[in-house]
């Protein structure tokens, strides 16, 4: 470990690559902002929407199912993530890693359980049921 | 690196009541689930009687201290000490919660189980000798206490706490998260006593700039965490706009937890370099005190008045812990029972006046309360007086303590200023009184009902604590210095 | 278990007794707390025999470990400075109780409760020989007069009280600082042992260190007093207040200040407070005249009285910081008088309310034609307040001045302004309100004395008279207590300039007090 800061030249590279990257940066919005043509219309305004012409208004509510189902989509999604460094170091932990992992599964299990019986997935039912999404 | 990693019997043991606590959360969970409305009434009592088991094992396993874990867990008399404070804030939290749900129509396991979660981070960063530990805990229980902020979703107030509470918290754990990698690559470890052995060895010493800076970075995380001046701005929104059993909560667990790990952060990991943190302390608990009670002087929102106050309450901890010593240590940890039993109290009265909506926590709608429930208003008085510093209540030893602890270690400055600041909180906490007890109800008040068993279970025995640690301190204090032998 | 002890704590079961009694028996409330106070009262008058004896020593002492760390020791005692002290807190609370039998309508479990709390905090801090638990007694006194202003005062009672409530917490905040910092140093809070220490050198304070501490010391005793500058929650409290709480608060609450400055102030910091006595007795002098000049021109009965109340403190502080016999003596005396007729005064005043519903001076008039008895008692006690001789304050003040006298002369002329001024505003007050024509309210209202106002007033009367003529039974004991702080003070190392050679001063030319006091 050092016990000091390296001297100055060794961080020059760095600066360099610093002062290179910023440069670049600017130079490139800038040029853009210099040479390019601007062309103000009402097509141009508009939201861009994969090249279809826009239809409604853009501030049309959503089903709040949609939000529980992406929410509950990156929760199971992150706690899958998980299987990838245990795997990695499945072989050095051995047996210890192998519960651990069995714990955590039932965790999220529970987890999964807890949502299904709070209604959470009924998809299909109709309106007056709502307030069973609790 | 190779090595046993199954945990041993008595490691188990030790963490035994983490794991209890979780399993009692999880269970809640499946109960939640599976129960119909009427059995739903015994879940608080399930989730109550799992935190007294799960502090029973706490006291049990300190007759076996040593680490766990590959020594991220160090269980000793310090970690005991908070593990069983923050445990009981949780029971006494759910005593307050159950009626105050019911009036919400908002009944609910997951309430108790986001109560156990936090409770269970909390233990954590008592626990922890690990500064990732440390970041794990604060996690647990924030994340946990989020959603507690936020649990009336149809409030608009509490969605409002929620968001700032979570946004604020993030950015904070970030800081603390940046300044942990900062001292892994000065120290190249960051197990706290591994952190203590690089730091006295004069051989090995890494530069002070850097470690200062990391430091610094854990400082404003921890600071941020007990609402410490210059990053208090979150707590009076939060407070105010949480319900308010999950505020007390708030006020109290996660803050002792906090002042936990920041006990063993400065007090053992950077005690060697403890004239790099001791003037930043310094400056902050003065600020601390003065921002706290002077903003409170001026509320009129009795829960914005308490987070006021709470941060000035941080600030004199932070005195204790400015002057860097064991009687320092031993004032701090004191001064977080005495401050959870009078805080407590005080919000359980809140909640049982403000009722359904909260739409009764001004000062002016605690007018005539001494008449219309003398009791009540007498025992929110112990812990007013307590809050004040009056003696024979455990807030004036916490104070006494403090100021000793101060003077001690000479430092006069911050104990005069300190001693003035809390004159200057008497006149807030005074106006409560005035208004119960001078003041009229006014005409066509209604009735308040008298409080549930569970607030005046938790109404009793918050004032009985509050008073026999003003009449007997050397009960907790004994305690307290037993668990601060860590330092020398 | 001692007397004392009794007396300390008989009060303080009564508090929590009295507010477990039923609520809806406001009759069943009174007779206990007068019961209480009336054997309390007796009781005291049980440590009179042993403390004249001995008065020097502390009586009935006794010293239990209340907590290890820090070490806080239950230790109290009585000697001949906190008996008469002692006695005179139950004597007049008795004497509250009875007086706020028909005024008191509203929570008046709570009124009672808190009476007897208070008394047993006054009488704590009087007995206390730890700092700490002096301490603790002085905050608990502190609660009960809070709420006996903010509940059952006039109509700006809040203001007064809150007032008062932070006057008094931001003095005691520094002392509690004072306190720990002697704690950090000698290890002990044990007056005694403290004063051990400093006397046989284990403990020695800086002479920065002990003016800072004594001012700490002293700037919670001050306000108390109030010394000039800070007297001003003082007429609020008193002027808000209900009689009883007037009655205690003048004649005991102030006593506390004075108290302190004698026990501990003199003793632990000598050359503090010699070095300090010059600018002291200053505003004690301002506070002499401009008491009594503002007291001249007050409205209002209990404002007049309050200020008449800074000019007579103002006495007591001028006494003490004389730094000899007679001026000591002088003021712990004059603490008792003033005890006994402004409380008198404050009793007389309400005796006037209950009857008029006014504290205006200019809503009454003529009231000798429609109630001689209270006319002569009411002037009975002004003619004592004034210092007029065979009565008490006329002792006591005269003690003072002979003392303020010897240690500088200038001192006892302005003093002796604050005597003749006394005299302006105590007679104008009883001239406009008992003479001069009635008018139609006054006469319509106005009965003679009811046999329970005579209960009442009788025994102070009584006490301003033998007070007066008897001042042998009294000052002994005090004297003889005095005698240890003088030799305390004198003998420390500093020298005061400005006055003769203090070891003369008492020593060798004191007359006997005794044959001064009777020989008018």
């Amino acid at each position: 470990m050092p016990n000091q800061l390296a001297p100055a030249e060794v961080w020059f590279p760095i600066l360099t690559q610093v002062v290179f990257a910023v440069v670049m940066a600017v130079a490139l919005v800038g040029v853009g902002l210099a040479l390019g043509k601007r062309v103000k219309n009402k097509v141009k305004d508009s939201p861009y929407e994969c090249g279809i012409t826009p239809v409604g208004s853009a501030r049309n509510r959503f089903s709040v199912k949609f939000y529980l189902v992406a929410m509950l989509f990156i929760l199971f999604d992150i706690e899958a993530i998980f299987l990838y460094p245990w795997a990695v170091v499945y072989r050095e932990l051995k047996l210890f890693a192998f519960f651990e992992m069995l714990l955590f599964m039932a965790l999220v299990l529970v987890g999964f359980f807890y949502i299904w019986k709070k209604g959470v997935l009924d998809w299909a039912v109709d309106e007056t049921s709502d307030e069973k999404i609790q | 690196m190779p090595g046993n990693y199954m945990p041993s019997a008595a490691e188990l043991f030790r963490f035994s009541p983490e794991l209890l606590l979780t399993a009692a959360g999880t269970l809640l969970m499946i109960f939640e689930a599976i129960t119909s409305p009427k059995q739903k009434r015994s879940l608080p009592v399930f989730a109550f009687l799992s935190l007294l088991a799960a502090l029973a094992l706490a006291v049990a396993a300190s007759s076996d201290p040593g680490p766990a874990f590959n020594r991220m867990l160090q269980v000793d008399g310090f970690a005991t000490f908070f593990r069983v404070l923050v445990m009981a804030i949780g029971a006494v939290t759910i005593l307050i919660s159950t009626n105050y749900l019911k009036q919400a129509e908002h009944e609910g396991g997951e309430f108790y189980s986001l109560v156990l979660f936090s409770v269970v981070g909390q233990c954590l960063m008592a626990t922890a000798n690990e500064l990732i530990m440390i970041f794990i805990g604060i996690e647990v229980s924030s994340i946990a206490t989020y959603v507690l902020a936020g649990y009336l979703r149809d409030d608009k107030r509490n969605n409002e706490a929620a968001l700032k509470y979570f946004l604020l918290g993030s950015f904070a754990t970030a800081f603390l998260l940046y300044g942990v990698a900062w001292i892994y690559g000065t120290t190249g470890t960051t197990n706290l006593s591994g952190v203590r052995g690089v730091l006295l060895d004069p051989q090995n010493a890494p530069n002070a700039i850097l470690i200062s800076v990391a430091l610094g970075l854990v400082l404003v995380g921890l600071l941020f965490k007990v609402s410490a001046v210059p990053f208090q701005s979150w707590a009076p929104d939060v407070y105010q706009g949480a319900p308010a059993p999950v505020t007390a909560f708030m006020a109290t667990g996660p803050k002792a937890a906090a002042f936990a790990a920041f006990l063993r952060i400065t007090m053992w990991a950077f005690e060697p370099v403890k004239n790099h943190w001791i003037p930043v302390l310094w400056f902050t608990a003065i600020a601390t005190m003065i921002v706290g009670n002077f903003a409170a002087l001026r509320q009129s929102n009795v829960k914005r008045l308490l987070a006021y106050s709470s941060i000035a309450h941080a600030g004199y901890v932070l005195v204790a812990l400015t002057a860097a010593s064991k009687t320092g240590t031993e004032a701090a940890m004191f001064y977080m029972v005495s401050y959870a039993a009078m805080n407590l109290g005080a919000f359980a009265v809140i909640a049982h006046v403000a009722r359904k909506g909260e739409r009764r926590v001004e000062i002016d709608d605690f007018a005539g309360l001494g008449n219309r429930q003398p009791l009540t208003a007498a025992i929110f008085t112990v812990f007013l007086l307590s809050l004040i510093g009056v003696p024979l209540t455990g807030g004036f030893f916490a104070k006494f303590y403090v100021f000793k602890a101060a003077l001690d270690s000479q430092l006069i400055a911050l104990t005069i200023v300190g001693l003035l600041n809390s004159a200057v909180a008497a006149f807030y906490y005074l106006r409560l009184i005035v208004i119960m007890y001078m003041q009229p109800a006014p005409e066509g008040v209604d009735t308040l009902p008298e409080p549930s068993l569970g607030i005046r279970t938790a109404l009793v025995a918050c004032s009985l604590a509050t008073v026999v640690l003003g009449v007997f301190p050397s009960l907790v204090l004994d305690i307290a210095g037993r668990g601060a032998s860590f330092i020398r | 278990m001692t007397l004392l002890e009794l007396v300390l704590l008989i009060p303080a079961a009564g508090f929590l007794v009295a507010l477990l009694l039923p609520k809806g028996n406001p009759k069943l409330v009174r007779n206990f707390a007068l019961a209480v106070s009336l054997v309390v009262f007796l009781l005291s008058l049980g440590l009179i025999g042993a403390v004249t004896a001995d008065p020097q020593h502390m009586q009935f002492e006794r010293s239990i470990q209340w907590m290890q760390s820090p070490a806080i020791r239950y230790h109290i005692g009585v000697d001949g400075l906190s008996l008469w002290l002692v006695i005179l807190s139950t004597l007049l609370t008795p004497i509250c109780i009875l007086v706020s039998w028909n005024s008191i309508q509203k929570n008046v479990s709570l009124f009672y409760a808190f009476m007897l709390l208070l008394l047993a905090g006054v009488v704590g801090v009087f007995v206390s020989l730890d700092l700490f638990l002096f301490y603790v007694f002085w905050e608990i006194s502190l609660v009960p007069m809070y709420f006996l202003i903010g509940i059952w005062g006039h109509d700006k009672r809040i203001y007064a009280a809150v007032k008062f409530f932070l006057y008094t917490m931001a003095g005691s905040v520094l002392m509690l600082g004072a306190i720990i910092w002697l704690y950090v140093k000698s290890g002990s809070f044990d007056i005694p042992f403290i004063l051990d220490s400093l006397g046989k050198g284990r403990l020695t304070l800086g002479a920065s260190e002990g003016l800072w501490l004594f001012l700490a010391f002293f700037l919670a005793f001050a306000i108390k007093v109030p010394l000039f500058p800070l007297h001003t929650w003082l007429p609020d409290a008193h002027g808000e207040a209900p009689t009883a709480g007037s009655v205690m608060l003048a004649s005991v609450m102030l006593k506390l200040g004075t108290y302190g400055i004698v026990r501990i102030c003199l003793p632990l910091f000598p050359d503090a407070a010699k070095a300090s006595a010059n600018w002291i007795v200053v505003l004690a002098l301002i506070g002499i005249v401009y008491g009594a000049l503002v007291a001249m021109v007050q409205p209002n009965m209990k404002r007049l009285v309050a200020y008449s109340s800074v000019s007579h403190l103002g006495f007591v502080v001028l006494g003490i910081f004389s730094f000899n016999h007679f001026g000591m003596d002088g003021a712990v005396y004059q603490m008792l008088n003033h005890g006994v007729s402004t409380g008198a005064l404050f009793i007389l005043v309400g005796f006037l309310y209950e009857r008029r519903h006014s504290l205006e001076i200019v809503d009454y008039g003529g009231v000798a034609t429609v109630a001689p008895w209270l006319t002569i008692l009411f002037v009975i006690t002004s003619l004592a307040s004034i210092g007029l001789p065979l009565l008490n304050n006329f002792v006591g003040e005269f003690l003072v001045l002979q003392g303020a006298a010897v240690a500088n002369f200038p001192w006892a002329i302005v003093a002796a302004l604050g005597v003749i001024l006394s005299a302006v505003y105590m007679l104008w007050l009883v001239q406009r309100t008992f003479y001069g024509a009635t008018p139609a309210a006054v006469k319509s209202h106005f009965t003679d004395l009811s046999p329970r106002e005579w209960a009442i007033i009788v025994p102070l009367v009584a006490l301003m008279l033998w007070m007066g003529v008897g001042s042998g039974s009294f000052l002994p004991a005090v004297r003889s207590s005095n005698d240890q702080t003088l030799n305390l003070v004198l003998k420390s190392t500093y020298a005061r300039q400005s006055s003769p050679p203090a070891e003369l001063v008492g020593r060798v030319t004191r007359p006997d007090l005794k044959e001064s006091a009777d020989a008018r």
